[in-house]
């Protein structure tokens, strides 16, 4: 399929979705007109929050790779899942909202996101800044670790993760059901030698721009399912802004994700997912041996978790119903024969204890399986080579 | 090949969506059994879907104003719903 073809059928729908929502403006007793609406603000209604988390914890894995010896470490704070973040909300009124949360994760400082929404109408907010694309749910909603019941985020699930855009989103009902659009239009991604994509960040290299969105629907009354579907879509640039090396780059990728939640009297059920795919138009890309000859491969991956986890949170024993316990299936797969072409698949198995709704204190158990697929003729790389990795994690997460 | 399946079905996934998006587009009301719930209901029903819900006491009546509107956002509640269950956390959150 064109890809122009699916952006002007988001973009379409984006279209109805607004004029939907000016009709409720209109309609609207209190939402008479925007300009009169943001210049009376006044400073006193305003609410400045600040919440924050922290994860840390206690690391012990064993590596086997082929043809290496074996390689145990261990790490207190746990480098791979460490994150302290403060976040910033600040409101203005019962319109303006601006978000902002930087995090430290043991080695540089980062930024997830930092944006301000605007509540226009019911079913109808607009966002704008640095903010999280709607891909999928795992990293809009899942991802911070007093959230996640298990210690580590799955492998393959953090793209494409936040860049700079504005966004559209809402809810409605229907009937006993409910559904959601949220739809971006942000700078996107280059290419890189290698045909891995990276965020261009502030300064946009590319003419092109990225189009993502995700459209769900909750057709249980009680909104205990939800099953989301999700498009990116985007041309894309070239590291140095040279257009030339490339053939006309443009990514798709698809999401697919659920999650379902059922009380069987003591306990409650969750059942989450995501399956997404990636595709990169076919390129040819420069071995980083100049002596090898320019190769290709198709830029294809897809990756996918599976989690489900128990809580007798109605159990009468106070102990008994702060536990959690949580299996975990995640499967990447990136392109073959290129730089970075692996299988790899993980099992998990977490204990958690709840210490309030937001704190919480894991054991868990990761066994992880990667089988490299490199081209020998594309570097000396990683084809045939299979490293496990079997690890035990005791983490503590809070929000604050 | 795998991927041009796969993308064909999510087109029609899309599709069917827009579709479906406009036809209701213009009728998005909710049944009477929806309409009848409390915030304590929708509370219990919307604020676990993501992480644990949340105990009331956490925070300030202004407090839970600026939360109503975050998770309004993060879970694509429906303004309805929004204000009930902020209601329901600032009159107990005391
Ligand atoms: C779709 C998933 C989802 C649902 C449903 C959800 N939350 Fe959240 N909640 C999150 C995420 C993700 C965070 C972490 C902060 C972030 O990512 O911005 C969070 C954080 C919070 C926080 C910490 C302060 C803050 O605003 O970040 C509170 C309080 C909270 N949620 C309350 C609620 C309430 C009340 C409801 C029910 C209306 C609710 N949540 C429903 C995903 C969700």
């Amino acid at each position: 399929m064109k890809p122009n073809k699916l952006i002007t059928k988001v973009l379409l729908f984006a279209v109805f979705a607004f004029l939907k929502a000016n009709t409720s403006i209109a309609q609207g007793t209190d939402n008479t007109d925007v300009s009169k609406q943001v210049s009376a603000l006044k400073p006193g209604e305003s609410n400045f929050m600040m919440v924050g988390l922290v994860t840390f914890g206690f690391v012990n894995q064993n590596i086997t790779t082929t043809g290496l010896s074996p390689n145990k470490t261990n790490s207190i704070g746990d480098a791979d899942r460490y994150e302290f973040s403060p976040m910033f909300l600040w409101r203005h009124g019962d319109k303006l909202l601006a978000e902002f949360e930087p995090s430290w994760d043991g080695n540089a400082i980062g930024v997830n996101w930092a944006d301000v929404s605007y509540y226009v109408a019911p079913g109808f907010i607009v966002r704008g800044g640095y903010l999280v694309l709607p891909f999928g749910t795992y990293s809009k909603r899942l991802a911070a670790g007093w959230i996640n019941k298990l210690p580590s985020d799955p492998y393959g699930m953090d793209m494409p993760g936040s860049d700079f855009g504005v966004e559209v989103e809402g809810g409605f009902p229907l009937g006993s059901m409910k559904w959601s659009y949220d739809i971006a239009v942000s700078n996107g991604f280059q290419l890189n030698p290698n045909g891995q994509i990276a965020g261009v960040g502030i300064n946009a290299i590319n003419n092109g721009k990225t189009v993502t969105g995700r459209l769900a629907l909750l057709p249980l009354s009680n909104s205990s399912l939800e099953i989301g579907v999700s498009g990116l879509m985007g041309s894309l640039a070239t590291p140095t802004g040279d257009s030339n090396i490339y053939n006309n780059p443009m990514a798709s990728m698809y999401a697919v994700d659920f999650n379902f939640i059922k009380n069987i009297n003591p306990v409650q059920i969750n059942i989450k997912g995501q399956y997404n795919i990636s595709n990169i138009n076919k390129q040819t890309y420069s071995s980083p041996d100049s002596s090898l000859p320019k190769y290709s491969f198709e830029n294809n991956a897809s990756s996918y978790f599976a989690q489900l986890s128990l809580r007798p949170s109605k159990s009468k024993n106070k102990i008994l119903r702060n536990f959690e316990l949580a299996g975990r299936y995640v499967n990447y797969t990136t392109p073959k024969q290129s730089l970075w072409g692996q299988n790899y698949s993980e099992m998990d198995i977490c204990l958690d204890y709840w210490l309030s709704w937001r704190t919480v204190i894991k054991l868990g158990y990761e066994s992880t399986k990667s089988d490299g697929t490199t081209s020998q003729s594309v570097s000396t790389g990683l084809d045939g080579t299979s490293t496990t990795v079997n690890r035990m994690i005791i983490q503590f997460s809070t929000e604050f | 090949m795998k991927i041009t399946s796969i993308q064909k079905i999510a087109t029609i996934i899309i599709i069917c969506s827009g579709i479906f998006g406009l036809i209701t587009v213009n009728g998005c009301v909710e049944s009477k059994q929806v309409a009848a719930k409390s915030g304590a209901q929708l509370w219990g029903e919307n604020c676990s879907r993501c992480h644990n819900m949340p105990a009331p006491a956490t925070f300030s009546q202004e407090q839970w104003k600026t939360v109503g509107m975050h998770m309004q956002s993060r879970a694509l509640l429906t303004n309805k719903e929004k204000d009930k269950i902020v209601e329901f956390l600032q009159q107990s959150s005391n």
